[in-house]
């Protein structure tokens, strides 16, 4: 089509998607060049996207609300274009959420772990001068203090200062772990976190590293829905983690 | 008796398209609130759509939660072209329904592409809405039976002139003609 489409119509036939391959190439190479016509179009488009109106009036389920707004919240927006920003939009909050996690954690064991609640405190002034995601940290919160939250401690054997991980573990809440006085660990190594399952294979939580104090933290990993666990460990495994562990444990406790 | 004249205890009406754009912004700061306000005043909208292509609840509750999650990604180029909401809400809601119902790869389209830039219902604010929808039902059933159903297999089924005819077992050319005739008619109604 080099010149004008024949009749007005053609606008709107192009616009609902009816018109075959060739006419509908030929009209939108025409559209291109031609700004009178594009204008149609356009209009065209306006007329044809308002039958959508008449759709029977339905509702959706509150569900999808929840869906969506958890899926805005769990995954990080990346804002089009910086890759930098968009690291810096998640670095904040993670942050801020580690700290209020373990902030939270030091109500449970400030009596009993003084290197904890060091840590916490330099956490805490980390907090202070972040946003805090507050959603996501009730969340945390909820895991830690829901009465049917399991709480298992893991210890190693003989180590000083001993090593020792905390686990809140909540089946349907998710799981909040941290560790302390953890051995720094040579370059292309890293500690991984395991759910081992009342049946099955163990499943990861997650890797995670630890500052020069040894601490380190895990908190609400993707894990599958309702796994029942007789126990959570930690091993040392290649750098990015395995799908099953391979390298020594460092760190197991059984739920009690 | 002195009295004072009655006088406004709050400023004008806001704009709703105005009001949709700065919940816009605010989704492009990351704002949830603003997302959650816009599904609000939305999503019954796109679900309505989508429901009426795919005839399916699951089907239709997935493309909702994938275009407000795309709304909440691509915000910035949204606000950016400032165009409708509503217009862009409804236009993909309807092409990604028929590229799921005709089993089509989703196109990965940018968030004003296909939209029209100039989108000439107000769908802002609620009563202009349901106005518009009655007003469109009414065009569309206005229609002779058959013409009506052509439009509707093209626009809620995605079928092609061609396929129309193969559907209702007619002619390619009296579907072409009744097609224009419908189109005609529909614009009319709608630009008076």
């Amino acid at each position: 089509m080099n010149g004008h489409p024949q009749f007005d119509e053609d606008f709107d036939l192009y616009a609902l998607g009816v018109l075959d391959a060739d006419e509908a190439r030929a009209l939108a190479a025409h559209v291109e060049r031609c700004r009178d016509c594009a204008r149609q179009l356009d209009a065209a488009r306006g007329r044809t996207a308002a039958l959508a109106l008449a759709a029977p009036a339905e509702v959706p389920s509150p569900a999808v609300r929840e869906r969506l707004l958890r899926q805005v919240r769990t995954e990080t927006a990346e804002p089009p274009g910086s890759s930098f920003w968009s690291f810096q939009r998640w670095l904040v909050p993670a942050l801020a959420l580690a700290s209020v996690a373990l902030a939270v954690g030091l109500a449970f064991e400030r009596a009993r772990n003084r290197e904890f609640a060091q840590t916490i405190q330099v956490l805490q002034a980390q907090a202070q001068r972040q946003k805090v995601e507050t959603v996501r940290a009730l969340a945390v919160l909820e895991v830690l203090t829901a009465p049917d939250t399991l709480k298992v401690t893991l210890v190693a054997g003989t180590a000083q200062p001993v090593p020792q991980g905390k686990a809140f573990y909540h089946l349907s809440k998710g799981l909040v772990f941290y560790a302390a006085n953890l051995p720094a660990l040579p370059a292309g190594r890293t500690y991984q976190l395991w759910l081992v399952p009342v049946a099955g294979n163990p499943v990861s939580a997650g890797v995670f590293a630890i500052d020069a104090s040894g601490n380190g933290a895990v908190l609400l990993p993707d894990l599958p829905a309702g796994v029942a666990a007789k126990a959570f460990a930690v091993t040392e495994e290649p750098e990015g983690g395995v799908p099953q562990p391979t390298g020594p444990k460092v760190l197991v406790g059984l739920v009690s | 008796m002195k009295s004072g004249g009655l006088v406004p205890t709050t400023g004008p009406l806001p704009d709703p398209r105005a009001a949709d754009l700065d919940l816009i912004r605010r989704v492009v700061d990351g704002d949830e609130g603003a997302l959650a306000a816009l599904y609000d005043r939305y999503s019954g909208l796109v679900y309505s759509v989508a429901k009426r292509v795919l005839q399916d609840a699951g089907a239709a509750e997935e493309i909702l939660q994938d275009i407000f999650y795309q709304l909440w990604r691509t915000a910035r180029s949204f606000d950016a072209a400032r165009g409708s909401l509503p217009g862009w809400l409804l236009v993909t809601a309807r092409n990604r329904a028929i590229d799921r119902l005709r089993r089509r790869p989703p196109g990965d389209r940018a968030a004003t592409e296909e939209a029209p830039t100039n989108f000439p219902f107000p769908l802002e604010a609620a009563v202009s809405r349901n106005e518009m929808m009655s007003r469109v039902k009414a065009a569309l059933g206005g229609l002779p039976e058959a013409q009506r159903q052509a439009m509707e297999l093209a626009y809620f089924e995605g079928l092609t002139q061609s396929e129309i005819a193969q559907r209702t077992g007619e002619p390619l050319g009296t579907v072409k003609t009744r097609m224009r005739t419908a189109l005609q008619t529909l614009k009319r109604a709608l630009t008076a």
